[in-house]
């Protein structure tokens, strides 16, 4: 009777859930392998790797994955330095103000990011708002379209929304009695910061910042319309490869190196978070 | 709090929903401007930029292929996504833990490599350029939002009223539909609006898998400021942040803002 119903509720089980994980190894899984087995073999008989020898032999594809991981850097620690006073202010809210800040986060988020690079094209154009204050103040103007600085503070202003909610939501189950506790016994503020609330938020800070640098070297829509051929990034480069010169197995290899990069990423944090374990459990 | 502390602070939160809000009120500004080039601070005062907009079929082709889009990739992502929630949830099968950790996958993949996959792939099995290639892809996108909220939702909800309703000689279909459904409609409604816009507002996906025809707004949008610096684009664009900010409230009043961005 029960190996019945065992047998039963596994149909249910596949019936249920197979459909679902059908389609992701169709249009999820299916699409990686397939880009994978296009980056090693380009299609000439015994010609093997050949995409991923050009890449690794020329300083070109060197400098663009090296543009790419430091926008990356970049941009991952001023969203932190930005983001982490706005999530604390966000956890401790309360009632309409609380409302507001969470408002004034999660809207950008959901106004797609053409949009919003178009605005910063509008505010760092020649004759656009930033240089328009500029000149009323009596200050010289100033250039960001096309170059790094322009292209960071875009990507950060886009970016930051994903690191404050990552950093809030772990402050939000902050226990406030261990920080009562701390400034009881005499510890000052500043103590409390870096002693209680930095350690205790570490989960939130490292979750966003992977989040923020994996979306940073995988986004181009910014760069694309903020940047020109000097500020050459890996997805836009995937891009160029595909839309102009049709090197479809250059970019498929160039797509594979992206993916090893965010995979290093991902389990780096992986790999941190099991050893903090471990030091947890054994002290 | 000292005052200059406070002051700090105010000086602080202020420059931060300055620095976020502030593209996106550009924009706005500059599409009530009736010049023919981009200038700021606008001169004028004119819904010209509107009505142009609004009355060629130039931005309304592509306007009305991404609501087709979103609405279908949000339904098929509803129709997939439902009755795994239901079993991962009432039946704990042995990996689940493994099985969420797949099915959330999507959200840490950069999307321009699932773009180009996609390509590669759909070339390859006879659906290249299709509309129904692009439909997959972005349901693959909105699958784990749509999950998240539904998932949250139904773990939260009561056991016993199916039990009870089992009990009392209802067959599973119709437990399903009048009870399971209802409880977890909130979190299909808050997931399908995440999902929608997430859909909407897609670009790498769309931009390798769409051609003239099938055109997305953000993609015609991306594509007409390479050759255009007029404000046309600002006034779809005020058009979009009008839906997205309505759409925001809608999904704070039922669901909380909250619970979907949370724990990405």
């Amino acid at each position: 009777m029960t190996s019945l119903i065992g047998r039963k509720h596994t149909t249910l089980k596949v019936a249920l859930l197979g459909p679902l994980l059908v389609f992701l190894g169709v249009f999820f899984v299916a699409p990686l392998i397939v880009n994978f087995t296009q980056s090693i073999h380009s299609g000439a008989v015994g010609q093997w790797l050949q995409e991923y020898k050009l890449i690794f032999s020329h300083t070109y594809y060197y400098l663009v994955l090296g543009q790419t991981l430091a926008l990356g850097v970049v941009v991952t620690v001023t969203c932190l330095v930005l983001a982490y006073p706005l999530a604390y202010i966000t956890s401790q809210a309360q009632g309409w103000f609380k409302g507001f800040l969470l408002f004034v986060i999660v809207a950008p988020l959901l106004i797609n990011v053409v949009i919003r690079s178009y605005g910063w094209m509008v505010i760092f154009g020649g004759a656009g708002l930033l240089n328009s204050v500029l000149e009323a103040l009596g200050l010289p103007s100033v250039r960001l379209m096309y170059t790094w600085t322009g292209i960071t503070i875009a990507l950060v202003q886009v970016l930051v929304p994903f690191m404050t909610l990552s950093i809030s939501s772990v402050l939000e189950t902050l226990d406030s009695s261990v920080i009562e506790a701390a400034q009881t016994l005499g510890a000052s503020r500043l103590r409390v910061f870096r002693h209680i609330i930095i350690p205790l938020s570490m989960e939130g800070i490292v979750t966003g910042c992977i989040l923020t640098f994996t979306l940073t070297i995988g986004s181009f829509v910014t760069v694309m319309i903020l940047g020109n051929t000097k500020t050459m990034v890996l997805p836009w480069l995937i891009y160029q490869e595909i839309t102009s010169s049709s090197n479809w197995p250059l970019a498929a290899a160039l797509g594979v190196v992206l993916l090893v990069a965010v995979i290093l990423v991902i389990a780096t944090k992986n790999l941190m978070r099991q050893r903090r374990r471990s030091e947890v459990t054994n002290t | 709090m000292t005052r200059a502390e406070r002051f700090i602070r105010a000086c602080y939160l202020g420059a931060m929903v300055i620095f976020l809000l502030l593209p996106i009120a550009v924009v706005v500004a500059v599409s009530f401007s009736n010049t023919r080039f981009l200038i700021f601070p606008p001169h004028g005062f004119s819904l010209k930029w509107f009505s142009d907009v609004l009355s060629s079929s130039e931005f309304l082709w592509p306007l009305w292929n991404s609501i087709r889009l979103a609405l279908l990739a949000t339904t098929v992502a509803t129709i997939l996504v439902l009755p795994c929630v239901v079993a991962l949830v009432r039946l704990r099968p042995r990996f689940t833990r493994t099985l969420e950790a797949v099915i959330l996958a999507p959200l840490s993949l950069p999307t321009i490599i699932l773009a180009i996959g996609l390509l590669f792939f759909s070339a390859q099995i006879a659906l290249g350029g299709s509309f129904a290639a692009l439909v997959a892809g972005h349901t693959v996108i909105v699958i784990p939002y749509m999950f998240r909220t539904c998932y949250a939702v139904y773990i939260d909800a009561n056991a016993e009223m199916e039990e009870a309703a089992r009990t009392l000689g209802a067959g599973p279909v119709y437990t399903f539909w009048r009870i399971s459904l209802p409880l977890i409609r909130p979190g299909i409604i808050a997931g399908g609006i995440f999902a929608f816009l997430m859909s909407f507002n897609e670009v790498p996906v769309a931009l390798f898998l769409t051609n003239t025809k099938t055109t997305t707004l953000p993609v015609y949008m991306l594509s007409y400021l390479v050759y255009n610096y007029d404000p046309g684009v600002a006034a779809i664009s005020t058009v979009q942040i009008v839906v997205v900010i309505v759409g925001l409230f809608v999904l704070d009043r039922l669901f909380g803002v909250r619970r979907i961005v949370e724990a990405r």
